[in-house]
């Protein structure tokens, strides 16, 4: 028995060596420890990051920044249960859709006055930190979508809703086997591409000031009409394959700039061109991306600051999104990329000037993958009237967010 | 002599009973801290409205009411019920047949039992991604095995992922594919059944037949009911395959919402783990209320 009690101790005293060890335990009083949590990128981004970081270390000799890598479709899941158990990170990547509902749970720190100089970032992915008139975090990179063409189905891309129109019947015309468009389907990545065309349109999503649910209103009728149009060219049967247009079975698509290093490693023969979205009345187009947080329980707020800032900065933000595959959100970096030679590139960069921020209420993703997408599905494939399908959406929303 | 052994004995039960719990006791803290206080703590949270960032604030049967009754907050909780007892309905009867005919034709061969043991088996202990890889890829519309099987026949394949109508019966069949738990299952019912009764009903000129319909499946009753009730409880819990099927889409027209996904989706997308701890007590009471109903209903003995 004795033997055993001591087994016991021993044991016990191990694990807590090793748990303290593996916690690295108290650092110096002079060293700051910045513990950034953000999305495992491959292998390789990995490491251009941690040289990255290790720049910024050389810079502010007095701070650690301590990477921690969590993979995007678990992100959110860790972030909220962290947070939730008092044990999160000082600062981390956020998703632009959750900024309301983090900064009103009190979990954010305000971005200290003076930290950036706002007119330096694209005004739509600023404005995704925008909480009631007050910056709750610094955009870090952005993306958003156009038109991929095939160059072998389709010579000059559609700049209009008409021209997309005719064109994709053309295609399908000429060979029922092949679908004109790729049209987004009634999920959350559809109705994340609806509000480019519903703004294209003359329309907007919210108008958070009046209280007012607007996308239920002609705009974006007509947007949904406009999708519904195009599936009459592009069956599903054709497109519900995997990867339709890269393998040549869709004609075009609306997707972002993560297809085109994944096209041409994947896809080489495919020869594909990259137009601005086709607009009605006004160019237009959607935003995505993610913003640096510092969270409120962070340790050493004003070393987060600094390494967001340094992420942010013109020399380093284009560096940052070349890594990541995204664009920067920063003016000046964006002007430095090596993205602006590259043409396919260069069309999603022209397209950033005209993003529309995501509404900022804490309901949108609820709004957007259970009511949106739900009248995309009954609208486009279901065949009710867009105009149906958008007030049972808003009607919803409306009574979600208390607008009666 | 009682009186000399007493204190002795009742020393050594002393002495079991602590050994006993000391054994019992990682089992057992196993289940009270990972199993009983999280549902208690489901419980607690499914009366509150909470985001998991936010302290949970009382909501009463707020959350209860608006689930069942709130078809604008919640457009999609009853599909998501009849989603999954469609799965049900169909999941566990085919899961059981294959399970069944595959442990018949294990019993029947002489040879290499353990061989086909492991091979039927083998689609269980697949990584879950994997699963819904290969069968993904065998649905595809345009490049899938299947459909290309059916065309050779001259019979034009659905869009089995695509088409809302079709979705279930495909789960089903990849569930009817993964069926080796039953197979190993019935292959034990199949060895517990006396060989001297099959011996006994030959000389009375029974033919294989009437021996599979007199005889063994009236005798894996037993098996059949356990089969059911774990098969049921575990298809109204589906989530990881529609989950690395469709992801938060859950498939066209959301045909594959299973309850849990959709719960899932409330509690980690949508903000609302108040909700979903609802979601969870409800799903827990009616699996309660199913598998009691069978203990009533289905017959779990042979009654000659």
């Amino acid at each position: 028995m004795r033997a055993l009690v001591r087994w016991v101790a021993a044991t016990a005293a191990v694990v807590s060596l090793a748990a303290s060890a593996a916690c690295g335990g108290d650092s110096p009083a002079t060293e700051k420890v910045v513990e950034f949590w953000y999305y495992q990128p491959t292998p390789d981004q990995s490491k251009q990051i941690k040289q990255l970081a290790k720049r910024f270390e050389e810079t502010e000799p007095t701070i650690t920044v301590r990477l921690t890598e969590i993979p995007k479709d678990d992100y959110n899941t860790k972030l909220s249960s962290a947070l939730g158990g008092g044990r999160g990170p000082d600062a981390g990547y956020l998703d632009q859709p959750l900024m309301a509902r983090y900064a009103n749970a009190g979990q954010l720190a305000e971005v200290p006055a003076g930290t950036i100089t706002e007119s330096d970032f694209y005004d739509g992915a600023l404005r995704t930190n925008k909480i009631s008139g007050k910056l709750w975090g610094i955009p870090l990179q952005q993306t958003t979508v156009a038109l991929f063409y095939n160059r072998k189905l389709v010579s000059t891309p559609p700049a209009t809703w008409s021209e997309l129109v005719a064109e994709s019947a053309r295609v399908h015309r000429e060979n029922p086997n092949l679908a004109g468009v790729n049209v987004p389907k009634g999920d959350g990545f559809g109705a994340w591409l609806f509000p480019a065309f519903v703004a294209s349109a003359g329309g907007t999503m919210l108008d958070e000031s009046s209280r007012r649910i607007a996308f239920a209103d002609p705009p974006a009728q007509e947007a949904l009409a406009l999708w519904r149009k195009l599936l009459e060219s592009s069956p599903r049967q054709i497109t519900n394959s995997e990867n339709p247009f890269h393998k040549g079975l869709a004609a075009m698509m609306f997707s972002g700039p993560w297809e085109v290093p994944a096209i041409r490693q994947q896809f080489p023969q495919l020869d594909f061109g990259v137009a601005p979205l086709p607009r009605k009345d006004v160019a237009a187009s959607n935003i995505g991306g993610d913003n640096g947080v510092v969270f409120g329980k962070a340790r050493n707020p004003d070393a987060a600051w600094k390494w967001l800032r340094f992420l942010s900065d013109a020399t380093h933000n284009a560096e940052f999104s070349n890594i990541t595959g995204n664009f920067p959100t920063n003016r000046k970096a964006a002007q430095a990329a090596k993205i602006n030679t590259d043409p396919a590139f260069k069309v999603f960069v022209d397209q950033l000037e005209t993003a529309q921020a995501r509404p900022t209420v804490p309901e949108w993703i609820q709004i957007n993958d259970e009511y949106l997408a739900k009248a995309i599905e009954e609208g486009v494939d279901g065949g009710r009237s867009p105009a149906d399908a958008l007030a049972d959406a808003a009607a919803r929303a409306r009574k979600l967010l208390g607008w009666q | 002599m009682n009186g000399v052994h007493r204190p002795s004995s009742w020393h050594r039960r002393r002495r079991d009973a602590l050994a006993g719990f000391a054994f019992t006791a990682p089992a057992m803290l196993h289940t009270l801290v990972f199993m009983l206080v999280p549902a208690g703590a489901a419980l607690y949270f499914s009366f509150t409205e909470w985001d998991m960032i936010s302290p949970a604030r009382w909501a009463g049967l707020r959350n209860y009411r608006e689930i069942l009754f709130d078809s604008d907050l919640y457009p999609d909780f009853w599909k998501s019920v009849r989603v999954t007892a469609l799965y049900a309905l169909l999941s566990v009867p085919a899961s059981l047949v294959t399970g069944f005919v595959q442990a018949y034709l294990i019993d029947l061969v002489r040879r290499g039992q353990a061989f086909y043991r492991l091979v039927f088996y083998l689609p269980v202990i697949t990584a879950e991604a994997a699963v819904a890889a290969i069968w993904k890829w065998l649905y595809d519309p345009q490049f899938g095995l299947i459909n290309a099987g059916l065309d050779v026949l001259g019979v034009a394949g659905p869009d089995w992922l695509g088409t809302p109508g079709v979705v279930i019966p495909a789960l089903a069949l990849i569930a009817a594919w993964q069926s080796g738990t039953a197979m190993l299952i019935f292959l034990a019912g199949l060895k517990g059944i006396p060989r001297t009764y099959y011996e006994a009903s030959e000389v009375d000129g029974a033919n294989r037949w009437q021996q599979l319909g007199r005889i063994t499946l009236p005798l894996l009753r037993p098996t059949t009911f356990y089969l059911v009730v774990t098969g049921v409880i575990a298809a109204l819990q589906v989530f990881g395959i529609v989950y690395v099927l469709f992801g938060g889409n859950a498939g066209p027209e959301r045909s594959g919402l299973s309850y849990v996904l959709h719960l899932y989706l409330f509690g980690y997308r949508n903000g609302a783990m108040g909700a979903a701890s609802a979601m969870s007590v409800l799903l827990f009471v009616t699996i309660l209320l199913v598998t009691a109903a069978q203990f009533r209903l289905v017959p779990r003995q042979y009654e000659g």
